[in-house]
């Protein structure tokens, strides 16, 4: 069983009310995908691995407000460390849910990644001293997550089993150029949050 | 009636030091709030300083400098006003992420690197003519990444934390303290 990203995008959407979102990889594809404007999210691109400890920041920064990670399986991988870093600091209002596909590109060239998908990251945020840790193969189970995460202290971590959209590159479609837009979107982003939470608090 | 205590005389190597706490208070001055740390050798004195309930600024440990770098990033776009501080093999591990954050990114970000395992011998010398790779590799690289740095070689060099600290505002990016030599224990 396992639920399509932009469905669980869609399902945050619903929920996050005031919420800060950090996205990346395959969330924050299908976040853009989803379309609007929300100036309380931020993409964290392109930087595998950094979304746990930027949204740690915010949260510490921003204890009122719940910050929620969308994070990806072959992202937080280069960073399983972080998860010791967020469990030690340990805000009440961090929630980091990692949408495992097992693969890198998704949707692109769906790469295996290290673990072939078999990684258990509710055991590993658990033995790293998550508070609360859960695991979700439903759209139903995600969305009863949520709204505990949300209403509940945490931090709270949840592994999502997302699938893959099917691998669109090949030598008729190789791979695009890179916007350059991409680059300066991590601080533009974030730039833009610090001066809406400086206006409105 | 005891005899006062005789403290021993400062090791000539401490002439190139200054204190941990001095460098707390300038850090709070120039307006830093916060601060993420993978601890340094280099930098204890400074690490037990903001360890201390009442330091003014918020320190989180983290596990690797990819994360200090981004935690740091997080408490800017929050508001705050961090700091972050390593050793010079840290920084080398977290390039990527000071180019995305620091550089790409123009989050004022002021880092207090130490120079890990750098030879006494080289003290009050150029650290480009250091004997060892660890030390005299780290201004060169920070040339290549386009971070400007600044020197703090001993008390005569303490008007450049701030300085560091006003050019990492000023011009939105990633700025580089390099700490030459252990912080003393004031």
């Amino acid at each position: 069983m396992s639920v399509m990203a932009i469905d669980a995008c869609r399902a945050v959407n619903d929920v996050r009310g005031d919420s800060i979102v950090v996205a990346t990889m395959g969330a924050l594809n299908a976040l853009d995908s989803l379309g609007g404007d929300y100036p309380l999210m931020v993409g964290c691109v392109p930087l595998m691995g950094g979304s746990g400890a930027l949204g740690l920041g915010l949260a510490l920064a921003r204890p009122e407000r719940k910050v929620i990670v969308l994070d990806g399986d072959s992202s937080l991988l280069m960073e399983l460390g972080v998860l010791s870093t967020i469990a030690d600091a340990a805000p009440a209002n961090y929630i980091h849910v990692v949408f495992a596909n097992g693969v890198q590109f998704g949707g692109s060239s769906n790469t295996p990644i290290p673990g072939r998908g078999e990684a258990d990251f509710v055991a590993i945020a658990k033995g790293a001293g998550f508070r609360h840790v859960r695991r979700a193969e439903t759209m139903e189970e995600f969305e009863a997550l949520l709204t505990e995460a949300m209403s509940a202290p945490g931090p709270f971590f949840c592994e999502l089993a997302v699938k893959a959209p099917a691998a669109r590159l090949s030598a008729l479609q190789p791979q695009p150029e890179i916007a350059g837009g991409r680059f300066p979107r991590l601080g533009d982003e974030g730039r833009r949050i610090r001066e809406v939470l400086s206006t409105n608090g | 009636m005891q005899a006062a205590t005789e403290l021993p005389a400062l090791r000539a190597d401490l002439q190139h030091s200054v204190g941990g706490r001095a460098i707390a208070a300038e850090l709070r001055r120039c307006g830093a709030d916060s601060a993420t740390t993978v601890p340094d050798f280099v930098q204890l004195s400074l690490d037990a300083c903001l360890r201390e309930p009442d330091s003014g600024i918020a320190l989180t440990t983290c596990a690797n400098e990819n994360q200090a770098v981004c935690a740091a990033a997080g408490l800017y776009f929050g508001g705050r006003h961090p700091v972050a501080i390593m050793q010079n093999q840290g920084l080398y591990n977290c390039l990527n992420s000071l180019r995305t954050i620091g550089l790409d990114g123009r989050v004022p970000l002021l880092l207090l690197v130490g120079q890990f395992g750098r030879e006494f011998a080289n003290l009050g010398q150029d650290p480009r003519q250091s004997e060892r790779r660890m030390v005299r590799l780290l201004e060169p690289v920070l040339d290549a990444m386009e971070i400007p740095s600044f020197r703090l070689e001993g008390p005569a060099d303490f008007g450049n934390i701030a300085r560091a600290w006003d050019t990492a505002w000023q011009e939105s990016r990633a700025t580089v303290l390099i700490v030459g030599h252990y912080t003393l224990w004031d």
